[in-house]
């Protein structure tokens, strides 16, 4: 009689479990568990001594990274019913890292390692659970029952077989209890491989301690006696459950159902299903979708047509049969899983283009990540493309081989698609190179490259480029290679991809070897002039700057030898060259460029022709004048023109003039353009030809010509564009630079008086620097003072600080500082001298300044600073920076480590990267994404194992705000924590008796109690945070205006006005400073006496003729009381029948009475009999109000809409009160 | 500098999405050709993966080529729908903006 147990409790229904354990469980636990991880986080630490504050931080961080991973298990099963092994290995990762894993966490991802995992084979699933149980056990994860117990539904679910005796006296051993659900499952594990006595002995148990026995183990029983191939038995437990007075529900029909599924009995089946609906009971589809994995399983795909014709689609049936699909194919049973797939009702669109509906993506995926051999993939690709379910399931399928590296399936897949005559593409070969290019596998390389030869694709350039090259050290073992293995290896892309290969890594000799032995790029129809001129310009293009001035040397020398070869390149692309060149500042290397575009012996032979038979020359003129130019032959361009003169054309003058200022022949300049001026005055010359002009003649010390140059710019009207004025400073700069004080101060104040620029700090530093290329710094320093009182620039003043502190000069340096703290404020000052101790390497000094009490981080200028650090390549002063900044409120220690992984990955510095990383964890400094990025480039680009996962890039701007503040540093930290837990007081006077005894001298600083004044607010302990602020101002410190404002809302929400005028007064002086507007007094009092009787105040305002405020409250009153009709108002009408504006008071009235037509009848008889004037919006108000009443409006009603006469109203008040100021 | 470069090199971009991996830089280079001389077709690909990142600039050498591209109502290529639009230039607002806080709240 094991099964008599009288009295059983109520239990949640059976459906509900299972619904409960399938999709919802995280959503159901959360509120819980969040609960359990907050208080387990905020509550003190119970266990003896004071702890530090690394652990209230750690189970903070535990807590939030909790709910962070709860989210996101959360939302991954809520929309697909699935959790994914990478998302959970992700989070099982993320957990190890932070070192302490809680029980709820390990709770979270045991749970994890079932169902829930339909992609992964079942025993996987259950290592993957006993190596978190292990790894979590380690980290000092503690196990109670709920644990073992997650372990067997985790073994339940993924059918495992394990020994319940064993299981039991591991928790014995472990000194948990097992209590009933433990049982259950102990007896499920039984029944599973039909061993009805050890389940009899589990019930044995069970009765011994007295725990009730449910559905679950009746339907545990169906199954047990089923599996031992009795079925009467099986049907019998219905009876003995009726006789325990328990009603079998769906489970123990589900597990009936099941039984004859594996029997292969659907008639059985069928009866059941047919007796259930005449029973009124009901099955979910969930359900049946188990009935046709038990038939698949058992070998009976043939009847799951019976059961999915039963499917009643119910919400989320989708992903429930999506998941079985999933979890069909993982089992060895995709045609079933595809069965299933077909039976989709509603099938929804799985990406987001509209033009292509692509249905059974998930399917093919998991099919090529699951090996399926090519036939079986051919077969569903067919169906689905045939049925119209996907547009291009071949290539899909080829995009998951590729995706997953199935080198073999890929190259097959291709071999199909060609078959079908789908085009293949280059790129198809990039995933696979790119895995072969990691690991370095040539052999694997040059696999596919064959395939690919087999399949009639020939690689193009980039493939050679980016995936295939790198992996070789010369070109030609490479080609030998690729002979070998039978693949073409003179092709035109791989010529191109070699010719790149040393372009980028190789010397200019060797591509110049390439580009001449090489027939190849002479064959091609524009021949081979413009197949070179494009390379260089390309080649050229694709330099940086500092590229190209550090290969200066071998671009001339391959100039010259390309000039050697007798190779000229056509004109336009000459000029492309020469632009490039113009712009990386490396004429020299446009002259060498010149020489190879040599296009003048056949415009002198047609000149001399057209000449002869007297001809116009002009235009042929000025092409050759051109092309001298262009070659830099000043002195034959010059020839030329003389002997032509007559027939110069303008153009032909603006190039040699321009030729003349390139060449520093200012005469000759000078003279050209008069003598072109001669010929027509009104012509003008470019801006490029002017500034040329204004730059050599300043070179040659012609500073009124310059002028008038740049005078005869703003008569003529010449466009100034960006680049102008970039070349105004430049012209100034070489001015400086040459140490000429008053070239520099006339040219600035021309072009500044001529309105040819706005005074910039660029403009302005020539200025300067001028001075301290003298290396007078006094100077220096009286032209920034100056430029400040002028433009309000202070150029250079960094410099000039450095120079002034390398000299030791400490008397102008106690001058710069008065000067700019009087003009800049003592903050700016304290940063500028802090930079200038920095750079010139004074670090203690400049730890003095910044550990200034009260300096607070200034993001901007530090961001200044640190960006110069790497512009310049000065790790040391950058390392200091940051370090000093330590302390520094407010600062953003993650912005600063990340200023110094910038560096880092710059100069390509792994150690210090990582050496950075250690730093980060030593201040427990939480970084950013992108800072973790930054640094496994570095990492990675060294070779070097990144420690972390890296963040993926996905929006994280949302997340920016909300972390920032864990970003910031320590004391930081601690502020915040005191402010967002509701403990914050306790935790606050820890923290600070801590300070205080570890931190000689410490105070809180503004802001910290500004954030305590606030946090009393939050507690409600108003008089304590009227006496903080008390202290702060006692102090001379300053609040912050959002802890005023919060103190002054809480007095008045307690209609306090007492303390509302205390407050008031004591920050009098403050108020405008820090920002707080009057209306925060005036609108908090008003607040404040709404909280007591509000007629008081107006008829005090009225006495007093306030009436702006008394209109004021009549406003806030009607808002607040919008539910009381208007009679607040109407009383207040009684009492203050005088108030001196009672439009005013009408019209507030009105608004009022929202919809109460008669009082608004009243009011508006009231107003006619006292003869107040009615305004446009009164009448407007009330017409609206009488036509939606269904009344006739008694008055014309005014035209326009309600919204334009507010508008007329509000511009009228705004008017009046323009003049009454 | 680079203004410099920038504006004597001015093209007129498109920016396209939604791009099928089966398609690379010449199949979109042929197809955006019909509109003008397309002078440049940036297609970013992910040195880790292999496959394009699904996006990619066409830079027309005259204005007009960029407006023929934009006024064609959908792009649709190998069967799938592209997403195009005008390369907009990127614009930086303050990163220190001040939380408004207002007297009554």
């Amino acid at each position: 009689k094991v099964l008599g147990v009288p009295g059983l409790p109520n239990y949640h229904s059976t459906q509900e479990y299972v619904l409960q354990a399938i999709t919802g469980f995280c959503f159901l636990f959360s509120t819980h568990l969040i609960y359990q991880a907050r208080l387990f986080a905020i509550a003190p630490h119970q266990k003896g001594k004071v702890q530090e504050e690394p652990v209230l931080s750690v189970q903070n961080k535990q807590a939030q990274h909790f709910d962070w991973a709860l989210n996101k298990l959360d939302s991954s099963v809520r929309r697909t019913g699935r959790i994914t092994r990478t998302l959970l290995l992700r989070i099982f990762h993320d957990m190890c890292r932070t070192g302490y894993p809680s029980s709820n966490q390990a709770l979270l991802l045991l749970r994890s390692c079932g169902s829930l995992l339909p992609e992964v084979p079942l025993c996987e699933r259950t290592e993957l659970a006993h190596m978190i149980w292990g790894k979590l056990q380690d980290l000092g994860a503690v196990y109670d029952a709920s644990h073992y117990n997650a372990l067997l539904k985790v073994y339940l679910q993924n059918e495992h077989k394990f020994s319940p005796t064993e299981f039991l006296s591991k928790m014995e051993e472990a000194n948990v209890q097992p209590n009933r659900v433990t049982y259950q499952r102990l007896i499920a594990a039984y029944c599973n491989e039909g061993d009805i006595e050890g389940a009899s002995k589990i019930l044995g148990f069970m009765k011994m301690k007295e725990l009730p026995i449910t559905e679950a183990v009746f339907s545990s029983l169906v199954t047990g006696h089923a599996r031992t191939g009795d079925m009467e038995n099986a049907e019998n437990i219905f009876s003995v459950m009726r006789d325990a007075g328990i009603e079998p529900g769906p489970d123990t029909y589900l597990a009936l159902l099941n039984a004859y599924a594996e029997k292969g009995d659907i008639n059985s089946v069928k009866q059941i299903l047919e007796k259930i609906e005449k029973m009124e009971g009901y099955l979910m589809d969930r359900d049946l979708l188990q009935v046709i994995y038990s038939l698949a399983k058992a070998g009976y795909p043939q009847y799951v047509p019976d059961i999915l014709s039963q499917m009643r689609y119910e919400r989320g049936y989708i992903p429930d049969a999506m998941n079985l699909s999933l979890n069909l194919i993982t089992q060895g049973l995709e045609d079933t899983a595809f069965q299933v797939f077909k039976s989709f009702p509603t099938l929804p669109s799985e990406n987001h283009s509209e033009t292509s509906m692509d249905y059974g993506n998930f399917f093919l995926q998991h099919c090529v990540h699951m090996d399926k051999p090519l036939s079986k993939l051919k077969q569903f690709c067919d169906e689905l493309k045939e049925a119209n379910m996907h547009s291009s399931p071949l290539q899909f399928t080829l995009y998951c081989a590729l995706e997953s590296k199935k080198a073999a399936l890929a190259i097959n897949l291709m071999k199909t698609m060609k078959e079908e005559g789908l085009p293949l593409r280059p790129h198809y070969s990039w995933p696979l190179l790119v895995g072969y290019q990691k690991e370095k596998n040539v052999q694997g390389t040059i696999g596919v490259l064959k395939a690919m030869h087999e399949l009639g694709v020939e690689p193009d350039v980039e493939t050679y480029t980016n995936y295939v090259l790198t992996n070789f050290d010369d070109i030609q073992t490479f080609r030998a290679l690729l002979q070998e293995n039978g693949c073409p290896f003179e092709t035109e892309g791989l010529s191109v991809a070699a010719l790149r290969h040393e372009a980028i890594y190789g010397t200019l000799e060797n591509i110049t070897e390439l580009l001449y032995k090489d027939g190849r790029y002479c064959q091609t129809p524009p021949g081979p002039a413009e197949a070179v001129g494009y390379f260089l310009y390309n080649l050229i293009d694709s330099m940086s700057d500092s590229e190209v001035q550090a290969k200066e040397e071998h671009l001339r020398q391959y100039f010259h030898q390309l000039k050697k070869m007798n190779v000229v390149i056509p004109t336009n692309i000459y000029r492309g060259i020469r632009n490039l060149l113009a712009a990386y500042h490396v004429p020299e290397l446009i002259k060498v460029c010149g020489y190879i575009n040599t296009e003048v012996s056949a415009l002198e032979e047609e000149l001399e022709k057209l000449k002869a038979e007297k001809q116009p020359i002009g235009n042929v003129l000025k092409q050759l004048i051109v092309a001298l130019c262009a070659e830099e032959n000043m002195q034959k361009a010059l020839e030329v023109k003389a002997k032509y003169e007559p027939d110069m054309v303008v153009g032909g003058y603006a190039a040699l003039i321009n030729l003349c200022c390139r060449h520093d022949n200012v005469e000759d300049a000078m003279n050209l353009k008069e003598e072109v001026f001669r010929k027509d005055s009104s012509v003008a010359l470019d801006t490029n030809k002017y500034l040329a002009l204004v730059k050599v003649l300043g070179k040659h010390g012609r500073l009124e010509d310059a002028i008038n140059i740049l005078k005869e710019i703003k008569e003529k009207d010449i466009p100034i564009k960006d680049t102008t004025v970039t070349s105004f400073f430049h012209i100034l700069n070489a001015a400086a630079m040459r140490g000429e004080v008053e070239t520099v101060n006339r040219l600035h104040e021309s072009i500044l008086t001529l309105g040819l620029a706005k005074p910039s700090t660029n403009l302005c530093t020539p200025l300067i620097t001028v001075h301290l290329e003298k290396d007078d710094v006094p100077s220096a320093l009286e032209a920034t003072i100056d430029c400040y009182k002028k433009y309000g620039k202070m150029p250079r003043l960094h410099d000039i600080l450095c120079r002034l502190i390398e000299q030791g000069n400490t008397e102008l340096l106690q001058k710069a500082m008065d000067f700019v703290s009087q003009e800049r404020g003592e903050m700016m000052m304290l940063y500028d001298i802090f930079f200038a101790f920095l750079n010139t390497g004074k670090y203690k000094e400049a730890k003095k300044i910044i550990e200034t009490p009260g300096l607070r981080a200034r993001p901007g200028s530090l961001q200044w600073f640190a960006e110069k650090c790497i512009a310049t390549n000065q790790m040391e002063t950058l390392e200091n920076m940051v370090e000093m900044t330590q302390k520094l409120f407010e600062c953003d220690r993650d912005e600063m480590y990340y200023y110094l992984l910038k560096l880092c990955k710059i100069s390509n510095d792994w150690r210090k990267a990582e050496a950075t990383w250690t730093k980060m964890q030593e201040e427990n400094v939480i970084p950013r994404a992108r800072t973790l990025r930054l640094l496994a480039d570095t990492l990675k680009n060294n070779g070097q194992e990144v420690p972390f996962d890296v963040p993926e890039v996905i929006c994280d701007n949302t997340k920016a705000v909300s972390r920032s503040i864990f970003c910031s540093n320590i004391f930081n930290i601690r502020t915040v924590v005191f402010i967002i837990s509701p403990w914050c007081s306790t935790i606050y006077y820890r923290i600070r008796s801590i300070a205080e005894t570890h931190i000689k001298g410490f105070t809180l600083n503004d802001a910290a109690s500004s954030l305590l004044i606030i946090t009393q607010v939050r507690r409600d302990y108003l008089k304590d945070a009227i006496s903080t602020l008390k202290k702060v101002l006692e102090s001379d410190m300053v609040p912050m205006s959002l802890a005023v404002i919060r103190l002054i809302q809480a007095l008045a929400m307690k209609g306090d006005l007492e303390s509302i005028c205390t407050v008031e007064k004591m920050v009098e002086n403050l108020a405008t400073s820090i920002g707080l507007s009057r209306m925060l007094f005036v609108n908090n009092t008003v607040l404040a006496h709404i909280k007591k009787p509000a007629t008081d105040l107006f008829l005090q305002y009225v006495d007093a003729g306030r009436v702006d405020d008394a209109r004021f409250l009549l406003q806030v009153i009607i808002y607040q009381e919008r539910n009381s009709s208007g009679q607040k108002i109407k009383t207040l009408l009684d009492l203050v029948p005088d108030f001196p504006d009672m439009k005013i008071v009408y019209s507030y009235l009105l608004k009022s009475l929202d919809n109460d037509v008669v009082s608004a009848k009243t009011l508006f008889e009231k107003m006619k009999s006292e003869n107040i004037h009615t305004d446009e919006i009164f009448l407007k108000r009330l017409a609206v109000l009488l036509k939606n009443a269904g009344e006739p409006v008694p008055f014309t009603e005014p035209p326009e809409s309600f919204h334009f006469y507010v508008n007329k109203l509000t511009q009228e008040r705004q008017e009046i009160s323009s003049h009454a100021e | 500098m680079a203004a410099t470069r920038g504006s004597s090199r001015r093209v007129f971009e498109l920016f396209v999405s939604q791009i099928h991996w089966t398609l690379a830089t010449k199949e979109l280079r042929d197809y955006f050709a019909q509109f003008g001389t397309v002078r440049k077709c940036t297609l970013p690909f992910d040195k880790e993966t292999g496959f394009h990142k699904g996006f990619c600039w066409i830079g027309f050498s005259s204005e007009e080529g960029l407006r023929n591209a934009l006024q064609k109502e959908s792009h649709i290529l190998d069967g799938i729908k592209l997403q195009v639009q005008q390369q907009k230039r990127r614009s930086f607002r303050s990163q220190y903006t001040n939380e408004g806080e207002t007297d009554m709240s």
